[in-house]
């Protein structure tokens, strides 16, 4: 780039700009094809399905087991019967640790005001009466807590964050099944029209509070009032995209930790192991926690998106696989109507600050999918 | 009894091939896998019979045939052939099941399929030298068709050039029975180890070399071995699962029994020689299979290098050590047939064998994770991890051999060592990794998706699978047959017992007595 | 069985004395079967088949956990019953006749002694440990079956290598083993470290497994037989030469090199550090123990060669000093924890070399145990940061109580400071060594020295200081990780009580004073050194040059590879393809120049291909004969 060009003709220089274009118009990164319809509404039926069993769990797990340390039925939501102990220990469930490893993501890789709030001297003080409330019966935790000062604190932000996701995927679930509901009844025909759904999802929700609080004995802790600001949009949608969509965290099957290696990068901004980047193909091996996820949508697949998954080479045999192929299309079907949500002006403006700031805005976003897999599913499927 | 070995197969043969109207290649297969299981069923029958205790032939069949010609139409079998007649019968029947149901000409195929089975069963039973090389030469044929018709690209160039060497080592084999018998003074070309008592040493080393450059080749030993990764590398799966499983058995129970066993005192005179082109031939093979890229050819050199542990033992010439022999002859058979069933399989699957290209097909969902759970047994068994029939085998042949040739066995075990290193690096290239069959390119593609295997084409290879571990814990079912045999075929050179610490100690104390 | 157990129903008189025999019969019972002890293990890999093969799809793959873990329990209580038995009644050994022609017979024998039991017991113990930890460690991980599959595998191959007193069984199950530990390093075989980790673990190991068995054939042949017992007593009569002795004394340790990462077959290790944590507690506790093992039960054999016992002592002394100081140059938290299990194997083997197995013995278990620990704690840092670089690491302390209690209690027990674990071992090598080998003494003291050091600079690093971005948040780890770990600190806390139990402590007045204050001065001076040395993050590298080649050298393990590379690995490939060569353009070029004389022939016969093969069959029966017939009567 030379001096020379200005801000806008440089930035139209970009690679991906036909994605920003598309962007710009409504569209969706993904190319409009009933094929690809079919995937993501279908995808996102069972997505929905699966996230609402997760988001229920999750607000259980962060209220019904608040600072439980062997929290063994974490998993039952309050309710224990044998029929249900069986088949937990037959491995017939929701496999509720994927929803687990997202929020841990989450709470790793931080951002947001949920993130700041949980270090700030209000919390930090609900926080330690509604320890001390929990472990006033209990001289070992007392004396663990003296030694160690930050332990129980930072499972109580643990706790925020599993609710704070449950809370968030509460309001994601909805708008999936909503979004189903509307395909079957005729009133989604592409995948802009999904995209728009979505948009429209997420902006109505934007401002819908976040918060915490838990009972200890009879008193009630507002770990994080609705005083806080917290709400949906800015301080869980957008540090879950961040962190689950493009940093994730590295594979273990796939990625090498040895530090003599250097092949994670020392800065979590530069992490790109997220939904947006990884690898279908060596789902259902070791080591790919998603694998989960996919495992947990193949039982609740709508039957026209389960048949046309019948009708590939494999079958059933790589069923996860072409799930997590539809689920990354319809994640970025996703990250479409979450970058059209955040535009900083109307995309329709014909103010030429606001269209650049538009363009300015948009390519950050692209210059961080150029390693994505989007340039993978532009190709058709089969 | 012995004769239904032979007819079974062939009279399969003859009605697949002449029986009226068109049939299917899902017909002719399963006809042919019917065949091939009585005879299964009858080496099974065989063996229930066979009386473990007698040392000499047993189920002996005999009546003049060509009389002017010594021909004699004789059969007869010990614990030396018996396992190699299961062997046959059984790869016989996992070649015929591993076989494409659409085949180009069916009919023809598995008819041939079927000759080779009942001509190697009379090579087997034969106690007629000529009755032998006719059954040796019978079983050429058909092998050199099923190459030059359904074989790969270069297929003429390697079924003719597996014709020529044959044809050679036929040749050779002919010239040294007929010296046998002509110089021994026999009436008949019927064995007979007792014949060439009578023949001056200087001969019998001549007929003796004639006989190891004839057998060598069929084995193959260095440095006649180079039809054998030709006509591998052009033969189909089930083909290469004959010609390595069976056919070269062919080669080495030559070795032994009219090597070994017919001129014994030549032998004994050649063995330090032979002991020393064992380790050649192992390390050679070895060391040539690490620098392969195509996984066919990989295997076919290993085969060359585990071959050359029968030469060892077969030197050795101890009792162990020719139960040693027939071991790792059923062993070798087991599992390089094993071996070809994989490799078929994933070139069926991905269109290549190639090293360079193919990666992580353990793959649990788009790979072939079966294959290569298989496959990891597979080269572990070759590469004589215990517990399975690799190991045990290979344990009694160096066992039987380090007391007459210490320095010669301990070579050889590092071609144990090198036989890790190159199915490690096959299984470590070609299964572990990201999956691909192609390099890496900067043009964006699809994920990769490769065809399933289904069950059908599974179990030949899970079969074989399961016997090499069955025989791996429990070896005494493979060594029970020969054990007789090997044992009294003759009064060793030397007491064992007694030689034991002496060689050995010998061989350390004045380090050179390599031959 | 039952006839004994009715026969002491029948006979017994009075209740006690019935109890007593019924409890006799029954510990013969439980002895008689020991053999069941490895087969556990087996059961439980497989029975995790519907899993790990994945015929079992709709429903996830813990059932096969929990049988694995089941199984390991099973195991731990059997070997629990059996050791009550010997302890009462003396050792006993069993065995079973595998395979047996002309001269050979090989037997499958299991000898029961309290030493052996107890490190079954120690194996399953801490195996069950680690496979609840693992089910911690790795519950995203939808390949679990087939982890455990191979854990139930591993352990299988571990408590019959113990148990065996058969060399040729001894030798199957360390190449079982072998197997194991390549597949499990392998378990993530997508990921590209992991894939020549595996081989090289494979590989090296398989170097020395060779030799080891060119050792047990020759051995075989020597003694007749292959019984522990048979061979000791053999070597007392045996008078063989110097050369052949020499000879098989190194085959014969070769094996147990490999096992034990020695020098110099000991860098896959370090790269075996690939795999999944829970794996790695094993292998840097009880699967080189079992290395070590063997060579303890080869000793007597060993002792021949005056040469092979010098190079034990060789070899442990380069691999301790060695091991220790690249491990103070590590910045991976695993690689740096994986050497000083290197070094302590050393000092293992120079206990074994200077023919004193009761040290090598208590550095075993003593070492495994706080190891075993101290890898825990690494696992839960590893899974809550997403790190295992210590440069990126930092106060990980009041956050992670479990964690940093296990460390730190683990990190005291393996230095010799008083009274934990691996003093006693320290403590009682040195008494021994004192007078003899001074040189050795001052080994054991520098190792001492050099791993408080390198431990406490870990401390420092991981659990003290100002928190940095990836350990920001830091959860402590859900009970499945913390649960096994808080247990194995107390044990590790118990184990000097545990040591008195068993009068495997020393009364005081046989301790020599003076080496007892050498020993605790060293490991002061050590966490004094570890504590005080300025320990920037950035740092690492060093400013000045020649400190900088230094840690470099260090870092990179004396550039061991490297040097396979250019020596083993160069040989080998040039042997390959020179023979590949030789193959392509000597032998084959050969045959084809000469085969173009037969072309015609050939060319011909290509046409056979159409049609009517019987003709074509008989005219080569024929033209062969005839040729044949022609050769040979010109012969003659």
């Amino acid at each position: 780039m030379t001096n020379t060009l200005s801000k806008t003709t440089a930035a139209e220089a970009h690679p991906l700009q036909d994605y920003i274009d598309r962007l710009l118009q409504g569209k969706a990164m993904l190319p409009d094809s009933e094929i690809n319809l079919i995937e993501v509404v279908g995808i996102l039926k069972s997505y929905g399905v699966v996230l609402d069993a997760y988001a229920v769990n999750l607000k259980y797990m962060a209220t019904g087991q608040f600072l439980v340390l062997f929290p063994f039925f974490k998993y039952f939501n309050g309710e224990i019967t044998p029929g249900k102990l069986l088949r937990h220990w037959w491995h017939d469930r929701i496999n509720y640790e994927y929803a687990e490893y997202c929020m841990r993501a989450m709470m790793w890789h931080g951002g947001g005001g949920l993130d700041t709030y949980l270090d700030s001297p209000e919390f930090l003080q609900v926080c330690e009466t509604a320890i001390q409330a929990k472990i006033r019966r209990n001289p070992i935790l007392q004396g663990i807590h003296r030694l160690f000062p930050d332990f129980l604190p930072e499972q109580v932000r643990q706790s925020a964050y599993i609710t704070g996701l449950g809370q968030f995927w509460t309001i994601m679930s909805e708008m999936f099944l909503t979004l189903s509901d509307r395909y079957d009844a005729g009133e989604i025909t592409s995948i802009p029209a999904v995209v728009a759904h979505v948009k429209a999802g997420l902006v109505a929700a934007a401002t819908v509070p976040i918060t915490f609080a838990v009972t200890i004995g009879d008193e009630n802790y507002d770990l994080i009032p609705e005083s806080a600001g917290l709400t949906f949009l800015a301080d869980t949608a957008i540090p879950y995209v961040e962190a689950v969509f493009f940093r994730g965290t590295p594979f273990l099957g796939t990625v090498s930790y040895n530090a003599q290696a250097h092949q994670i990068p020392m800065e979590q901004g530069q992490f790109a192991y997220g939904a947006l980047y990884a690898d279908p193909v060596p789902i259902g091996g070791s080591g790919i926690p998603p694998t989960l996820l996919m495992q947990d949508m193949r039982h609740y697949l709508p039957t026209y998106l389960h048949d046309y998954y019948r009708q590939g080479i494999r079958g059933e045999d790589d069923i996860r696989v072409q799930i997590c192929q539809s689920f990354q299309k319809s994640m970025f079907c996703v990250t479409s109507a979450a970058l059209q949500g955040l535009l900083p002006h109307s995309p329709e403006t014909q103010s030429p600050d606001e269209q650049s700031a538009n363009q300015a805005f948009l390519a950050y976003w692209m210059d961080r999918l150029m390693a994505s897999r989007l340039a993978v599913v532009q190709l058709p499927s089969r | 009894m012995l004769s239904a070995l032979i007819i079974i197969p062939l009279l399969g043969a003859l009605l697949l091939g002449l029986w009226p109207g068109g049939w299917q290649g899902g017909r002719a297969r399963q006809f042919a896998a019917i065949v091939q299981g009585v005879s299964l069923v009858w080496v099974v029958i065989v063996g229930c019979q066979f009386d473990i205790h007698v040392p000499g032939m047993q189920f002996v069949e005999s009546f003049a045939w060509v009389e002017p010609l010594g021909l004699d139409y004789q059969l007869g079998v010990d614990g030396l052939a018996l396992p190699l007649l299961f062997i046959n019968s059984l790869l016989g029947l996992i070649s015929v099941w591993a076989s494409p149901a659409r085949i180009l000409r069916p009919r023809l195929y598995f008819a041939l399929m079927l000759v080779i089975s009942g001509a190697v069963a009379g090579a087997f039973v034969a106690q007629n030298l000529l009755l032998f090389f006719i059954f040796y030469e019978l079983e050429l044929i058909p092998l050199y068709l099923l190459i030059a018709i359904w074989g790969g690209t270069r297929r003429a160039y390697a079924a003719t050039k597996f014709l020529i060497y044959t044809a050679v080592s036929g040749i050779l084999i002919l010239g040294s029975f007929l010296g046998v018998v002509w110089l021994g003074g026999g009436s008949s070309f019927n064995y007979d180890p007792t014949l060439t008592a009578s023949i001056d040493l200087l001969p019998q080393l001549i007929l003796l070399g004639a006989l190891l450059v004839g057998f060598g080749i069929k084995i193959p030993l260095f440095p006649f071995h180079t039809w054998l990764p030709d006509a591998h590398v052009e033969a189909s799966t089930p083909v290469s699962v004959l010609l390595a499983g069976v056919l070269l058995k062919l080669g080495t129970y030559g070795l032994v029994r009219f090597g070994l066993q017919l001129l014994p005192d030549a032998w004994e005179v050649l063995s330090p020689w032979l002991a020393g082109w064992a380790v050649v031939s192992v390390l050679y093979g070895s060391l040539a299979a690490i620098a392969q890229t195509d996984m066919k050819k990989m295997v076919a050199y290993s085969s060359i290098g585990h071959m050359g542990y029968i030469l060892l033992a077969a030197a050795a010439a101890t009792p162990l050590s020719v139960l040693g022999t027939v071991m790792q002859m059923v062993s070798h058979g087991l599992i390089s047939g094993l071996l070809f069933l994989l490799v078929g399989l994933v070139y069926s699957k991905t269109g290549t064998r190639d090293m360079t290209v193919l990666r992580g097909l353990l793959n649990p969902e788009r790979g072939l994770p079966v294959v290569g759970t298989l496959m990891i047994l597979g080269v572990m068994a070759s590469g004589g991890i215990p517990g399975m029939v690799g190991f045990v085998s290979e344990l009694v042949v160096f066992r039987g051999s380090i007391v007459v040739f210490p320095v010669q066995t301990l070579l050889s075990m590092i071609g144990t060592a090198l036989t890790a290193v190159y199915f490690l690096l096959l299984v470590n290239r070609v299964f572990f990794g990201r999956l691909a069959i192609t390099l890496p390119t900067d043009v964006i593609q699809p994920d990769l998706i490769l065809p399933p295997v289904s069950w059908a084409e599974r179990w030949p290879s899970i079969v074989l699978a399961v016997v090499i571990v069955a025989l791996g814990i429990q070896p005494s079912w493979l060594s029970r047959w020969s054990e007789t045999a090997s044992l009294t075929w003759r009064s060793p050179t030397v007491t064992v017992a007694q030689a034991v610490p002496d060689s050995l100690c010998e061989a350390f104390a004045t380090p050179t007595c390599l031959p | 069985m039952v006839i004994l157990l009715s026969q002491a129903v029948a006979t017994g008189n009075c209740w006690p004395d019935r109890y007593t025999q019924i409890v006799v019969v029954m510990a013969q019972l439980w002895i008689e079967t020991c053999w069941l002890i490895p087969v556990y293990g087996l059961v439980g890999a497989i029975a995790s088949l519907p899993w790990s093969m994945g015929w079992i799809r709709l429903t996830g793959p813990r059932p096969a956990v929990y049988i694995n873990i089941l199984m390991t329990l099973v195991a731990l209580a059997h070997g629990g019953l059996i050791f009550q038995g010997i302890w009462n009644q003396g050792g006993q050994e069993i065995a079973f006749t595998w395979f047996e022609a002309a001269d050979f017979k090989l037997n499958l024998a299991f000898e029961l002694s309290v030493i052996n039991l107890g490190a079954v017991e120690l194996i399953a113990g801490l195996s069950l440990l680690a496979q609840v930890f693992a089910l911690g460690y790795l519950e995203k991980d939808w390949s679990l079956a087939r982890f455990f599959s191979m854990m139930g595998f591993f352990e299988a191959a571990m408590s019959g290598v113990i148990m065996s007193s058969s060399l040729l069984l001894t030798y199957s199950l360390l190449e079982m083993l072998t197997l194991s530990t390549y597949l499990l390093v392998g378990f993530w075989y997508a990921q590209p470290l992991v894939v020549t980790a595996a081989r090289d673990a494979f590989l090296t190991k398989r170097i020395g497994d060779t030799l080891l068995l060119m050792g047990v054939v020759a051995l075989s042949a020597l003694a007749g037989s292959l019984n522990f017992n048979d061979l000791y007593e053999w070597v007392k009569t045996e008078d063989l030469s110097p050369l052949l002795a020499t000879l098989l004394g190194l085959a014969l340790i070769a094996g147990p090199i490999g096992k034990c990462a020695q020098f110099p077959l000991h860098l896959w290790l370090d790269e075996a550090m690939e795999g999944p944590n829970p794996a790695s507690i094993l292998r840097n506790s009880v699967v080189v123990t079992c290395g070590a093992y063997v060579l303890i039960r080869l000793q007597p054999i060993v002792v021949l060669s005056p040469v092979a016992l010098a190079t034990l002592a060789v070899v442990g002394s380069i691999t301790a000093l060695g091991a220790s100081l690249v491990a103070l140059a590590q910045i991976d938290l695993k690689r740096t924890l994986s050497y000083s299990t290197s070094a302590y194997l050393g000092l293992v083997f120079i206990a074994v070399g200077t023919e004193w197995p009761g040290v090598a013995l208590m550095i075993l278990l003593t070492h495994a145990i706080t190891k075993a620990l101290l890898f825990m704690s690494v696992g839960s840092i590893i899974l809550t940061t997403n790190c295992q670089d210590v440069t990126e690491l930092g106060g990980l302390g009041p956050k992670m109580p479990a964690t940093t209690l296990a460390y730190s209690v683990g990190a005291l027990g393996m230095v010799g400071l008083f009274p934990l674990g691996c003093f006693w071992g320290y403590r009682l090598g040195i008494d021994f060594l004192w007078v003899d080998h001074p040189e050795l003494v001052a080994i054991f003291l520098i190792v001492n020295l050099l791993t408080a050091l390198n431990l406490t600079r870990v401390f420092r690093l991981v659990f003290l200081g100002e928190a940095q971005p990836k350990t920001r948040r830091a959860p402590e780890v859900a009970w499945p990780l913390a649960l096994p770990m808080v247990t194995l600190t107390v044990f590790t806390l118990l184990v000097p009580l545990v040591m008195q139990k068993l009068y495997l402590l020393p009364p005081w007045t046989y301790v020599n004073k003076s080496a007892l204050v050498c020993l605790i001065l060293s490991g002061v001076i050590g966490v004094g050194i570890g504590a005080t040395i300025p320990l920037s993050k950035a740092l690492i590298r060093s400013m000045s040059r020649p400190v900088r080649l230094l840690q470099d050298l260090l870092a990179y393990d004396f550039y061991t590879e490297r040097l396979y590379r250019v020596t083993v690995v160069r040989l080998v490939r040039a042997l390959a393809i020179a023979s590949d060569w030789f193959d392509r353009y000597v032998v084959d070029g050969l045959v084809n120049s000469v085969g173009f004389a037969s072309l015609l022939g050939g060319e011909s016969l290509k046409y056979s291909i159409s049609g009517q093969s019987q003709g074509y069959l008989f005219t080569i029966v024929v033209g062969v004969s005839l040729l044949g017939l022609l050769m040979t009567w010109t012969m003659w």
